[in-house]
């Protein structure tokens, strides 16, 4: 629109960006360094030296909790997804205004307990003794083992991840036209027809964009795969705790940890694209 | 007696709101600030007023705690942290050799300390020394075997690290998720005499005999998780670890022990040192000599977070008069079978860095059977 | 909306909002429990009745000391992200210029980077500048950490706003000043708001970052780390639970205090 930026554009656009040139840009460009440098007698060193990456692209290992990690940030983003979108539906369309503005603040609260206190909470409830388990005994079933595996390491993500993915669907689900709604009823269309056909195409934005937050929460989190995935089988925020056990092997994790950025941006890029795409219109 | 405690009147609510909330962390963080302040990065617990209260008062000293949770984490965090930030620096035997080497610590006067007072074992201990300079002193040490659970494994079932392969434990093996422990303690089922010394075949047998141990593995643990998965019964047996859980879990009513097999244990060690560049270099001596005095070793001896076995000899008197009890628990009795005796007798090798292949070539292996 | 109602579904879909909340608030209720439970190591059956945890944060000075960290900090990022993810959400919504790709990459790149890493990084950073081991750093590293969330959050909204709108108040004569005054900001309003509680509520839970840069200076969710990881006492149940509380009654407050403009306003 603006060919030429003008005082008004300035105050908006700049001052996020020289937040981020001056406090994240030197830490990032570090990091990049950081992963050409060596290590001799448990220091880390200066250098430009490629063998971190070769090493660390050269192990099996890796790859095996990359695609384990992609995999289960994935199931996670879908399962949340999916789990979060009948309540989200029901707040937006079926509560009256006070009651949805309850939940609202509702949901937020989970944010403001601790996400370790919540995560350690839960270890009690899925435990081989646990709560749930002594539950399902009393209707004489399991006990199923739901802690130090991937189930584990879901339920976490789910704690960390679904009130902020309700959250955000609600946001877009608010500001779905009503009168489309009214009219695809109108026109005698289904409940669930009008769900997929209308509501969803017109809130997709918001939905992709929950669902983003999930991938990214859950694709870098470690406190869910070691405190209820039992570190079995590691993810990749994991291994890169244990790669700074082999001496302060950070110029490795520093690969590591490119690897999952440069994942990230790329799977977030592609959501946002899809997400806003013909969207406003 | 529920309904009251729950329920105080609204006179005591507001009293104890206007009293205690406001007057007691303000008045301490006000006297805090016209006194010593002494940084000490350490394990959980080093700084709790029950180790280190009665220092405080003596000296005028506030000790202020940074804990860290892993030492590579504790490295990490020194190396890009302005020289000085730490006065006194808690590790473990390994780290110190890696804090040694990085420069993050101030050599320290062998003379300040009261080392005749040590049992031999500890008046050189490897690692503390560097080409006759002393780096460190130790406060602290314990060892590592089979720490299981007493109701489901027997004392004799305990008795070898075969048990790790016995089908009750399949999926109930827990690994402190430390790769040197784990290890170590494979080696010794080995039978490798000096099981962080390995040839390069001996070690092939390590990876292989921790390699068939995968599948009975239920989880990898930090400390926290290694606590509460023993507590609750997730897993029966622990590799990698020893009395300093299972002493607290037993404290706090779980029936759990820490054997050592008859192929022998680890022993790991806590020392302080000075970090590079402190203000209170004085001070950070004065607090060193303390904990390493018979009174101080009695104290740590029994510390709230984690108990140890302390290397003072005058120390265990000091602690079997004070607590006799505690003083039988950790087998710190002179005069008749005791810890000494077990590392005189050669069942306890340290737990140290790898001799023969690098520390990267363990840590690998451990990610490699993580990953399996 | 009156079109097919079926009252069999939206009982179903009222439950699975009630399973949705019993599955998040579960946890919550649970570490209330623990933090009122004698044993060191919650496991069932729980032991006896204590209120041991609260007494002893309650006399550790260096508790409080976190706490009002974690306030402050908060406070600041909170206001500081919502700003700078503000202006962010505008320019990406309004504009298109040369460069805007790397200049959305740099702002919603921090959540992406694992926080272990992100503290040493910032730490190395920080500590060169002289802005290590104090609240200030805390609140730098969480200002780059919060700000994409609450660009994210304005964003979605800005995206629900009809684009003649703002057009059509240039038309009307309004500068571009005094439209973002009366037609932009009351619109995103609801979305600042969520934005300055979920930002500020990220900073309240971050403890990775905050462990490496905060030096000696803790935050709250720095001391909960060391409790749970060092030492598992149910202590991080009883501030767990304070913090639940005071956060509903903060919201409770913000929800009484934000309703009555509402209700005045036609």
């Amino acid at each position: 629109m603006n060919t030429r930026p003008s005082l008004f554009s300035l105050t908006f656009s700049l001052p996020l960006l020289i937040w981020q040139l001056a406090f994240f840009l030197f830490p990032l460009a570090f990091l990049v360094a950081l992963s050409f440098w060596t290590v001799r007698n448990f220091q880390m060193q200066p250098d430009f030296d490629t063998v971190n990456w070769i090493k660390i692209y050269s192990r099996g290992v890796f790859w095996d909790a990359y695609f384990r990690t992609l995999l289960m940030a994935s199931a996670s983003a879908v399962l949340i997804s999916l789990l979060a979108f009948p309540a989200s539906y029901a707040i937006s369309f079926k509560l009256r205004d006070s009651v949805k503005r309850w939940m609202i603040f509702i949901l937020i609260i989970p944010f403001f307990t601790s996400y370790l206190v919540r995560v350690y909470s839960l270890q009690v409830f899925l435990s081989d003794a646990g709560i749930l388990n002594a539950f399902l005994g009393y209707l004489g079933l399991g006990p199923y083992p739901m802690l130090n595996n991937t189930f584990g390491t879901l339920a976490g993500y789910a704690t960390l991840c679904l009130p902020l993915v309700i959250l955000l669907q609600v946001f877009s689900l608010n500001f779905v036209n009503r009168d489309l709604v009214e009219a695809a009823h109108n026109m005698r269309c289904g409940r669930l027809q009008t769900v997929l056909e209308v509501i969803i195409p017109s809130a997709k934005a918001g939905l992709v964009i929950a669902a983003l937050f999930a991938f990214i929460l859950s694709f870098g989190d470690f406190v869910s795969p070691l405190y209820l995935g039992g570190g079995n089988p590691p993810t990749l925020s994991i291994m890169i705790t244990d790669i700074t056990k082999s001496g302060q092997q950070w110029p490795r994790a520093a690969v590591v940890a490119l690897t999952m950025i440069a994942t990230l941006l790329t799977v977030a890029f592609a959501a946002i694209k899809f997400a806003y795409r013909e969207a406003g219109k | 007696m529920l309904r009251k405690s729950t329920h105080p009147s609204r006179r005591a609510l507001l009293k104890m709101s206007a009293g205690a909330a406001l007057a007691t962390p303000f008045l301490s963080i006000r006297a805090a600030a016209q006194t010593v302040n002494l940084s000490m990065l350490a394990w959980y617990g080093h700084a709790e007023p029950d180790v280190v209260g009665e220092f405080e008062e003596l000296h005028n000293v506030k000790f202020t705690p940074k804990y860290y949770t892993g030492g590579d984490n504790m490295l990490g965090l020194i190396a890009q942290s302005p020289p000085g930030t730490y006065d006194v620096i808690l590790s473990d035997a390994e780290y110190v050799q890696q804090l040694n080497a990085a420069g993050y610590i101030e050599e320290l006067d062998p003379n300040d300390y009261a080392f005749d007072d040590f049992f031999p074992e500890f008046q050189q201990f490897p690692g503390h020394w560097q080409d006759g300079k002393l780096f460190s002193v130790i406060t602290r040490f314990g060892f590592l075997g089979i720490s299981y659970n007493a109701g489901v494994l027997s004392e004799a079932d305990a008795a070898s690290y075969n048990i790790f392969s016995d089908s009750r434990l399949t999926g109930k093996l827990g690994h402190f998720d430390w790769h040197l422990p784990n290890l170590g303690q494979v080696s010794l089922l080995n039978g490798n005499a000096d099981p962080f010394n390995l040839s390069d075949a001996a070690w092939q047998q390590v990876q292989d005999s921790t390699m068939a141990l995968r599948g009975q593995v239920g989880g990898f643990f930090d400390y926290g998780g290694t606590f509460s998965s023993l507590k609750n019964g997730q897993m029966t047996a622990f590799a990698g670890i020893g009395d300093w859980i299972t002493g607290v879990l037993e404290k706090n009513g779980a029936n759990v022990r820490t054997a050592i097999p008859e192929e022998g244990g680890l022993q790991w060690t806590e020392s302080f040192s000075i970090g590079k560049g402190s203000r209170n270099q004085e001070m950070a001596r004065k607090w060193i000599q303390y904990i390493t005095s018979p009174e101080g070793q009695a104290k740590s001896a029994d510390m709230a977070a984690y108990p140890a076995m302390i290397p003072n000899k005058k120390g265990w008197v000091a602690l079997n008069e004070a607590n006799p009890g505690e003083a039988k628990r950790q087998n710190m009795v002179l005069g008749q079978n005791n810890a000494i005796d077990l590392i005189r007798d050669g069942r306890i090798k340290y737990r140290q860095l790898p001799g023969q292949q690098s520390l990267e070539d363990w840590n690998d292996f451990w990610s490699d059977y993580k990953g399996a | 909306m009156t079109g097919n109602r079926n009252p069999l579904i939206d009982g179903l879909l009222k439950l699975h909002i009630a399973l949705c909340l019993i599955f998040i608030f579960a946890p919550i209720a649970g570490s209330f429990v623990f933090s009122l439970n004698s044993d060191r190591f919650p496991s069932l059956p729980l032991g006896s009745f204590s209120t041991e945890w609260y007494r002893l944060i309650w006399e550790d000075p260096l508790v409080w000391a976190g706490f009002f960290n974690t306030l402050l900090v908060g406070a600041c990022v909170a206001a500081i992200a919502t700003l700078l993810g503000f202006g962010g959400a505008y320019t990406d919504f309004r504009y298109k210029f040369f460069g805007k790709t790397a200049y959305l990459a740099l702002a919603l790149l921090p959540p992406t980077i694992p926080v272990v890493i992100m503290g040493l990084a910032m730490l190395a950073f920080l500590s060169r500048v002289s802005l290590s081991g104090n609240v200030v750093s805390v609140i730098i590293a969480h200002g780059v950490m919060c700000s994409p969330f609450a660009m994210a959050i304005i964003r979605l909204r800005l995206s629900q706003m009809d684009p003649d709108l703002e057009a059509a108040a240039w038309n009307l004569g309004g500068n571009e000043w005094v439209t973002m005054r009366h037609v932009i900001i009351p619109f995103t309003k609801p979305a600042i708001y969520a934005a300055l509680f979920i930002t500020m509520a990220v900073s309240f839970d971050e403890f990775a970052v905050a462990w490496f840069v905060s030096g000696l200076n803790e935050t709250l969710p720095v001391k909960v780390l060391g409790f749970l990881q060092g030492q598992v006492s149910p202590r991080i149940n009883a501030i767990g639970s304070l913090a639940f509380v005071s956060s509903i009654s903060f919201i409770v407050i913000a929800q009484l205090l934000m309703r009555n403009p509402d209700t005045k306003t036609p």
